[in-house]
Parts: structure tokens; C-alpha cells; sequence
């Protein structure tokens, strides 16, 4: 008895953030930007040279504001986890609002930037460096999209007090996948507009 | 006051703007790619860590965040570093 109890204590420490469903889509997100990153690194090593000078015509600024929107958006949702956690659902409910308000940035940020690019001549055949561009951005803005979507969920659950300090399991698994994606943009950046 | 998560956030917003610096300043070299990697793997722990708390997570957890945090930069730096083997080596699955 005594041995089948520690065998189970040592499989299963610890907890599981938000609930077991969001991770089996974390993980396959991770699996899938892998892959992705892997596209990336093939790309760079046949093509060094454009990946040496791509990053030049992109616009730092426009990668720089969506990094710093993506983790201003992540703290918003920390802040609201932890409201929840006093089940003050009033304060959770601004910092949920607050947060999707500054990830609804992201694509207003991207838009943008993918106009300015355009009118300079960068578009998705621009070259290989921008296609793995345009592929890995656009693929994870989709995923932005779906954090967006189960953040707009949850602000409608704690509004409508569905949540509670004992159970708002459904709150921290938006959570963590709204800070998965940003873990996966803090990657995008460097290689796209910092690395030469 | 200033908690943990203001604390974790300044940290990320001060290394994204020396990511904007280098974008705008560095040169092409080994030097820049570790510079890199290294940013990388700093903002990837506290965001795992701090704001996704899987430090106290299951192993399954842990071991799969953790991992694909240090797995993308360390990749990134053999292909900056050995681009040339990895094209040799890909060069019949793409031709």
C-alpha cells in the first residue's frame, strides 16, 4: 500500500494550471511551433545571407510595441488570476478587459506594419526570409486570435460570476495559454528583427 | 509597492527594449546570437516561472515548458553556428 502511495505521490507532484484540457492544446502548440522554428533554422542555414539582412527592412518599432503589448497583456492576467484569488471578481473582470484590450493591439500593430511593409516592396515573395516571416507571424497571430476568443469567455463567465476563489480553474487556463503565446512571440522577436 | 509581478514585467519590458536597441546597433556575429539566446531563455523563465507559476507544477508540465524554452534558443545557436552542416545535411529533403 504504502509503496503503490509513493509510486502515485512521485507520478503526480505538483498541480496543473488552469485544467488538463489547455495543456494537451499547449503542448501541441509547442510541438507545432517547433516545427515551425525548425522551418526557420532550415531556411536560415541554406539562405544565410538573406537572413542576415532581412531583419533591415522590417520595422523594429512595429516588433518592439507587439512585444511590449503581448507582455503588458500577460501581466493584466496575472493580476486577474490573482484578484480571483481574493474573489474580488470586480477587479478580476477590469484585468481581464484590460488585458485583451492591449492584445486587440497586437493585430491593429500588425496591420500596420504589414501595410508599411507592403508599400515597400516586402511582401510574402519577397524574398525567403520574409515568407518564413510572413508564415511563422501570421500562423501566430491566429493562435492570438484563440487566446483572444477564451479570454472574451472568461470576462463573460466573471461577469457573470461563474468563478469563484475556490474555483476558477477555466480563468487560469486561459491564462496560461495567453502567456504560452506570448513565451512563443519573445522567440518571434529576436529572430525576425533582432538576429544577423 | 512594488510586487513580484510588476517586478517580473519590468524586467520583460526592459529586455525588450534592449532587444530594440541591439535590432537597431549589433552587428552580425557569434556575439549577437548569444546575446540572443540568452534574452531569450531570461524572458521564456520569467514568464514560465513568475506569471505561469509552472515551478510548482506537475513534471509533465515543467519538463515540456522548460524544455521547449531552452530547446528553440540552443537550436538557433547550432544553426548560427553550424549553418553549413544543417544545409548539407537538408539539402536531399529539399532538392
Amino acid at each position: 500500500m504504502s509503496g503503490s502511495a509513493t509510486i502515485s505521490s512521485r507520478s503526480l507532484p505538483g498541480r496543473v494550471p488552469g485544467n488538463p484540457g489547455i495543456w494537451v492544446g499547449i503542448f501541441c502548440v509547442l510541438v507545432e511551433f517547433l516545427l515551425l522554428f525548425n522551418v526557420y533554422f532550415i531556411a536560415r542555414a541554406h539562405n544565410p545571407e538573406a537572413f542576415r539582412h532581412g531583419p533591415e527592412k522590417l520595422a523594429t518599432v512595429a516588433g518592439t510595441a507587439i512585444t511590449l503589448l503581448l507582455v503588458t497583456s500577460g501581466y493584466g492576467m496575472v493580476k486577474a488570476v490573482e484578484a480571483m484569488r481574493r474573489d474580488d471578481k470586480r477587479v478580476t473582470l477590469r484585468w481581464i478587459l484590460f488585458s485583451m484590450a492591449l492584445g486587440f493591439g497586437y493585430p491593429v500593430v500588425k496591420f500596420f506594419e504589414i501595410r508599411w511593409n507592403v508599400s515597400r516592396g516586402v511582401d510574402g515573395a519577397a524574398g525567403i526570409f520574409y515568407t518564413v516571416y510572413y508564415y511563422l507571424t501570421l500562423n501566430h497571430l491566429v493562435h492570438v486570435f484563440w487566446g483572444l476568443l477564451g479570454l472574451g469567455w472568461t470576462a463573460v463567465r466573471t461577469g457573470l460570476g461563474a468563478y469563484s476563489a475556490a474555483d476558477h480553474h477555466g480563468l487560469e487556463a486561459a491564462a496560461v495559454y495567453w502567456h504560452t503565446t506570448d513565451i512563443i512571440w519573445l522567440m518571434i522577436f529576436p529572430f525576425f528583427y533582432v538576429l544577423r | 509597492m512594488i510586487g513580484r509581478a510588476e517586478k517580473i514585467w519590468l524586467l520583460l519590458a526592459g529586455l525588450t527594449l534592449l532587444g530594440a536597441w541591439l535590432a537597431e546597433t549589433a552587428e552580425h556575429g557569434w556575439l549577437l546570437a548569444v546575446t540572443v539566446a540568452g534574452v531569450i531563455v531570461l524572458k521564456g523563465r520569467l514568464v514560465a516561472v513568475g506569471y505561469m507559476e509552472i515551478g510548482a507544477a506537475r513534471a509533465l508540465i515543467r519538463r515540456a515548458v522548460w524544455g521547449f524554452v531552452l530547446a528553440v534558443p540552443f537550436l538557433a545557436l547550432l544553426d548560427y553556428r553550424f549553418g553549413d552542416v544543417v544545409a548539407q545535411y537538408t539539402r536531399a529533403a529539399l532538392h
